[in-house]
Parts: C-alpha cells; structure tokens; sequence
C-alpha cells in the first residue's frame, strides 16, 4: 500500500466519514456514501496536501477510489520531474 | 381577520442558564447568573471581559456529524432545541399535513464566516472558496435545516429586526396562523453570533458593559448599568389554533393573544419611547386586552444607559399611572443579550412565569436611577399569578415588537 493511498483514504474518511474498510480500489462514490459537495472538499484537500491541481475536467473522469490514487500518483511524479 | 386563539404547545431552549427549558427555568426562578469570563475567543485586548456563553453543548447528540460540519453553530443550537420542543408539544408530524405547518426563525449576520471566506478569496483564489458559503452564511439557514427536519412543507421564512428578532419571528408566526396559512408554526431564533468580531464592533459602538466583573455583570435598570452583556443561545416556540391543539390533545402551556410593531425613525443606534409605547398599546390592541389587565412585563431591559431610560419612559407613556404598580424584570440581568435570539428565549421565560406563577427578578440591581423609577422586582423572584403578560423587544436602529401572552382560559 503506497503513502498516497494512506493519505488519501486519510482526506475522504475525515470529509466523507465513511469506513476505511470501504476504500477498496474499486470504491466508487456510492460505496463510500459521497455526495457532490464532499468531493468538492475532497479535491481541495487533495490539492492542498499534494501540492497540486485538479482541473474540474479531470475531476469529472474520477469512478472510483483506485481512480483517485492513479491520478495524484502521476500528478506528484510529474510535479516532481517538472 | 379571524382571531381565533393561538396557543403555545411546546418550547425548548439553550442559553447561558441550561441548556433545556427545565434548566433555563431553574435559573430563571433562582435569580441565577450564566454570565462569566469570556472564552470563546481571546479578549486579553478587549475592554470587553465576560459574556453569556453556552457551555457544554454537543451538536452530535443531535444532527449527524456531516450535517453538524456543513451548518454553524445557531443551527447546532436550532436543531436541538427544535427536538425539544417538538417533544414538549407531543407534536408528530407523520400524523400532520406538512403543508400546514411552518417555520419562522432568525439569526445573526455570520461575521466571522464572511470575514474567513473573503480572506480565503483574497489569498487563495475562487477555485478554494467553500462551496457551503452561501448555504452556511445565509440568514434563510435556519429555516431551511428546521423545515428539512420535519419535513414541514407550510410557510418557511425568516425575519431579521437585529434585537428585536426574536420576538418578531414569533409575531409574524401567529399571523401565518391567523391569515389561515398554517395550523401550526415553529417560530422563534437561534443566535450565535458571539465572537471577537461582534464583540469589537458593538463594543467599538459604546453598548457592550466593561464590567470585569461576572458577578456584577449585568445590572438592567441600576443607576451604574453600564452596558449590555453579549449572550449566545436560541428559543423555539411551537404555535398553534386552539382548535388544532385540542383535536390532538396538545399541552397547551398558553395563549399567544397579539403582536404589535412599530420603528423609531428617529436614531440609527439610540432609541426613542414613542414608537416603543405605540408597540406596546398595537400589542394589546391587538390581543384585546386593556392595559389594566397586564400583571407583568418582561422588559427589553438591555442595561445601557439609553435603552432603560426610554423604555421606562415608553411603559409611562403606555400605562400611565399604573406603570408603577406593574412588576417589570429584565432577564438579560441573568444571561445577557442573546441578540436575535433574546427576545424568543425571554418569550419562553413569559410562558414559563404564566405556567409558574413566579416572577423573575432583575438581578444585580443595588442603586435605584430616579430616571429609572419602576418596579424592576430587584434581585429576588416573586410569586404571582400573572395572568396577562407584555413582552417587550426592542431591535438596535428602532424596530420594535411587543408580545402579549396570556394564560389561556379555555374557548
């Protein structure tokens, strides 16, 4: 399990208030009982503890919780090699 | 207009006293003070000391934890005092047509939220901007979150006349009911706007009592009142017909008999007894009651200079000679100013001296005003029986609304 997977069940579990149990890969929003506006919260958070951005176009693509971790992963690696 | 009696069949309250009405009565009959030092916020550099705090209030026993991060405190206070009246009145809504029953509360300005969503604008730009802003800061919230929990579908509104608030909420209620748009409303204000801005800017004003003291802190109608104290906390009421109250075999606590409003137009911060008088005589008139027949009046009473002076003078005005022989207490003298809040939590506390038969006094009084010259029942509660009682709220800018309650005597 990656530090950004930890760290990102970490952000939706206190947002969403959902078990961490639920944050399985494939979790999607309904799984874990999410709402627009806490994924609205979540992103933000996500960009403020990442340091980085995620345009709502991207956003909009996110299924489920793998969906997540694929993409902050990438968004860190590219920050890192920019 | 159809003036059938509307009467009182739940309440429930949070204030510096108790954080239900049993508590908040306790308080209330033993004189009891919920002032103390100021802890919400750091006052080391204000003039500012002490103040009418909530403590030990849980919102989690009452919302679940994501409706308690997406509200504000005056919905935290709203949503457990809405469950305490609901249960007083034995009211069900499954056994309700939603459609008929109503919401009217107010609540403060959300300074400090504002003032943190501006700042997060400014630094940090439109895309980290709380999506909850408008929902969270608007003055409809209340309502809404009410109205949502019940599922009450009737009339859903809110009213601001800043002080005078609270009062108003509940005027305006019983007019939905006698208009024939509700049988039944839940009407009243939540306030919790006490914070270091609010307290800057109306300290900064003048109004807010330096005393340092809790002990002495605040002293409506005394000769050395120097201010109000700021408090936070909220009151429901629920109202209904008489009819709809006996159909379901409802408590009935007592009548709500008529509500008047006037406006200074005089001065934006000083008030003036003129319109207070007519606010008051509008209230009788309107309850059919005469002036002779008030045994008590729960005063706005706010312990500045100007406010006791010209609503003693506007009683004068009101009741001429016999504003002597008619006990008037100020129970902001034990929890403070509840500002939008105060005049529906001081609404309760009339009900409560009608059900009671005990008048509560105005503590902390020791030196008599000759400007000042009525009965303020000082320091220590009375026992009457108070039959008719005027309620009198007074909104800072000159908006004022007057309720009477009356013991309810049958049809």
């Amino acid at each position: 399990m990656s530090a950004t997977e930890e760290t990102v069940k970490d952000i939706i579990v206190k947002i969403v208030h959902c078990d961490r149990e639920v944050l399985t890969p494939t979790a999607t929003f309904q799984d874990m009982k999410a709402d627009s506006l806490d994924m609205v919260q979540v992103l933000v958070a996500l960009e403020d503890e990442f340091g980085i951005e995620i345009p709502d176009e991207d956003a909009q693509k996110f299924q489920n919780f793998g969906d997540f971790i694929t993409y902050v992963d990438a968004k860190v690696a590219e920050k890192g090699n920019a | 207009m159809d003036k059938q009696p509307v009467v009182v069949t739940g309440m429930g309250v949070i204030c510096p006293l108790g954080l239900n009405v049993k508590e908040f009565w306790a308080g209330l009959a033993a004189g009891k003070s919920g002032i103390n030092y100021i802890t919400c916020f750091d006052a080391s550099n204000y003039q500012v000391k002490v103040a009418g705090e909530v403590n030990g209030f849980d919102p989690t026993k009452f919302m679940d934890i994501k409706t308690v991060e997406r509200t504000r405190r005056p919905t935290h206070f709203a949503m457990a005092v809405v469950q305490e009246a609901m249960e007083s009145a034995r009211l069900d809504m499954s056994q309700e047509q939603a459609e008929r029953v109503g919401v009217v509360t107010t609540n403060m300005l959300e300074c400090e939220l504002i003032a943190e969503g501006w700042e997060t604008l400014q630094k940090r730009g439109p895309r980290k901007v709380d999506p909850l802003f408008f929902t969270k800061s608007s003055p409809s919230v209340i309502s809404l979150h009410i109205g949502m929990f019940l599922g009450a579908k009737g009339p859903n509104t809110s009213v601001n006349s800043l002080c005078a608030s609270g009062a108003d909420a509940i005027g305006t209620a019983l007019n939905f009911i006698r208009l024939g748009y509700a049988d039944v409303m839940i009407a009243g204000g939540s306030d919790a706007s006490l914070g270091a801005m609010t307290v800057a800017a109306i300290g900064r004003l003048g109004a807010l009592s330096p005393e340092p003291d809790p002990d002495k802190a605040c002293r409506p109608f005394d000769l050395n009142r120097n201010g109000f104290i700021y408090g936070e906390g909220a009151g429901l009421v629920i109202l209904e017909t008489y009819e709809h109250a006996k159909r379901r075999g409802a408590p009935i606590l007592a009548e709500l008999a008529g509500a008047g409003w006037t406006y200074d137009a005089h001065n934006i911060t000083a008030p003036h007894p003129d319109a207070e008088a007519i606010a008051m005589r509008t209230a009788l008139q309107n309850a059919g009651v005469k002036p002779e027949e008030v045994d008590y009046i729960n005063a706005h009473g706010t312990s500045t200079k100007l406010n006791d002076i010209s609503e003693t003078n506007a009683i004068k005005m009101a009741f001429g000679d016999r504003a002597y022989r008619i006990p008037i207490s100020s129970s902001k003298s034990m929890f403070g100013h509840l500002i939008t809040a105060g005049g529906a939590v001081e609404s309760i506390g009339v009900v409560l001296t009608i059900m009671n038969g005990i008048i509560p006094p105005t503590i902390h009084y020791e030196t008599p005003d000759p400007e000042c010259d009525l009965d303020y029942v000082p320091n220590v509660a009375r026992p009457a029986e108070v039959n008719v009682c005027l309620k009198d709220s007074f909104g800072l800018g000159g908006q004022n609304c007057c309720l009477v309650f009356k013991r309810f005597k049958g049809e």
